[in-house]
């Protein structure tokens, strides 16, 4: 069973009544959910579910249309527009890791890591470039600090995205997809650091289409389709007896491929 | 001979004009770049209805607005100066459009990223797709500066005494009205042929880096 009676302390992510259309097309509409510390979530479903849209919501990259958005028991409302002032203390706490890697391919790695430390947090370049050798080593590539990301495979630059976010020390880390544009092979080393990084109870919200990461790493599973959570609940009963029918064929389209 | 030597002494008035204008462009149009960039639609109408202006009256046009109009009233400007200004501003709004373009060619998740880690605008401009879009921008650029050399032979007509204006006074008083003008042509040949080198070099390197 899982207790449903939640601790307000261990509370670090509450979402309320979350919609967000783009045009008339509603992405999310009215999403509700509660993770607590050191929670890891996983969310999959069919490509225009909206899942990419709500963990986006999370950090303000896209404003919800309603709703409201609480992290650290810090809320932001969505109604009337959201100031700077609010967008950048939220964004403080939220850390995220794109599909795409995004990181700055004018800078060496280092710079990548050091250099938001400088600008959002203040730190001495010195300071920044030993928390960024520290993470570095963490994912396994210390030897890559003055390389460009250019020179570096896939799995490799989506690692030092993670020790980029991680850097800022983020109460919460979102993750889009993060090992969809890499071989397989390459994903796992990405899995492995992001499961090492659930094993140090970091918050996490995944977007993926890796059912057995969900199945092993995740304490959540949630299920979106048309904007809506559909079913959630302990990854394992969910992927071995969901009880939607909409889930049903989602997972037999992901598994028996 | 002495044909040549005339003109060729006028070449660094058409340097000057050329660099001074085009450096005063290539600032400004971070100016109007950014108001094409702004948050506040009114700047943004703004700055737009200004390039498209800039860019839709022919040079010399503007240069005679400049210099006859506006230089010789409640202020008076010298020949040199109202050329800066009118050409300077031309070049502004069109390196402006630059700009523009190759900060659209700056790839969405830069800017994603950024906000994602919470740099602030300033940041994200300065430190992350600036220097990616200038990566751009500069092949673009050095082809307006290679124009802006052969267009500043238009200043002659107020009077700045670069290499168009002392051919045409060669001429006159040579009674010779070819000679002149081939060495006018040649000395723009010579002074625009390392700078389309250099644009075609760096269109290379630049892009190999990406």
């Amino acid at each position: 069973m899982i207790a449903l009676t939640p601790d307000r302390c261990n509370l670090m992510l509450r979402l309320e009544g979350v919609r967000k259309a783009f045009k008339d097309q509603v992405a999310v509409d009215d999403v509700s959910l509660d993770v607590e510390a050191g929670q890891v979530v996983a969310i999959i479903g069919p490509s225009g579910s909206g899942k990419s849209t709500l963990l986006r919501c999370i950090n303000l990259l896209e404003i919800p249309d309603r709703g409201r958005i609480t992290v650290e028991g810090q809320p932001t409302d969505a109604k009337g527009g959201v100031s700077t002032k609010e967008l950048m203390k939220l964004r403080r706490k939220v850390g995220m890791v794109f599909q795409s890697f995004n990181l700055f391919p004018h800078m060496t790695v280092l710079r990548n890591i050091s250099l938001p430390q400088e600008r959002v947090l203040g730190r001495s370049r010195a300071q920044a470039d030993a928390r960024s050798m520290a993470l570095l080593a963490q994912v396994g590539l210390t030897v890559k600090a003055d390389s460009h990301p250019s020179q570096c495979s896939g799995g490799q630059q989506q690692r030092v995205a993670i020790a980029r976010a991680l850097a800022l020390d983020p109460k919460i880390m979102l993750f889009d997809e993060p090992t969809s544009a890499l071989d397989p092979e390459l994903g796992l080393e990405v899995l492995a650091v992001m499961r090492q990084l659930a094993d140090q109870g970091m918050t996490m919200i995944v977007v993926t289409h890796e059912i057995h990461f969900a199945a092993d790493v995740a304490d959540r599973l949630i299920v979106m389709a048309d904007g809506r959570i559909i079913e959630q609940g302990d990854p394992k009963s969910v992927i071995n007896n969901p009880q939607v029918d909409r889930t049903r064929t989602f997972l037999s389209a992901i598994r028996d491929r | 001979m002495e044909h040549f030597g005339r003109i060729f002494e006028a070449a660094p008035v058409t340097l000057e004009v050329t660099a001074t204008c085009f450096t005063v462009g290539a600032l400004l149009g971070v100016v109007l770049v950014s108001g094409r960039r702004s948050r506040s639609w009114v700047v943004r109408s703004v700055s737009r209805v200004v390039i498209d202006v800039l860019r839709g009256i022919p040079p010399i046009v503007f240069l005679f607005i400049v210099f006859f109009g506006i230089g010789s009233g409640a202020i008076t400007l010298s020949p040199f100066q109202a050329a800066v200004i009118g050409l300077g501003l031309i070049s502004a709004a069109h390196l402006a459009e630059i700009y523009r373009g190759s900060l659209l060619a700056v790839n969405r998740g830069q800017f994603e990223a950024s906000q994602a880690l919470g740099l602030g605008r300033t940041t994200t401009y300065v430190r992350v797709i600036g220097p990616q879009a200038m990566r751009v921008a500069i092949p673009g650029m050095v082809t307006w500066a290679i124009s802006l050399l052969k267009d500043s032979a238009i200043v002659s007509t107020i009077g700045v005494a670069e290499i168009m204006l002392v051919a045409n006074q060669d001429a006159r008083a040579s009674g010779s009205s070819l000679t002149p003008f081939i060495i006018a042509a040649l000395i723009y040949i010579a002074l625009g042929t390392p700078l389309a080198f250099l644009s075609r070099y760096l269109e290379r390197t630049l892009s190999l880096k990406r």
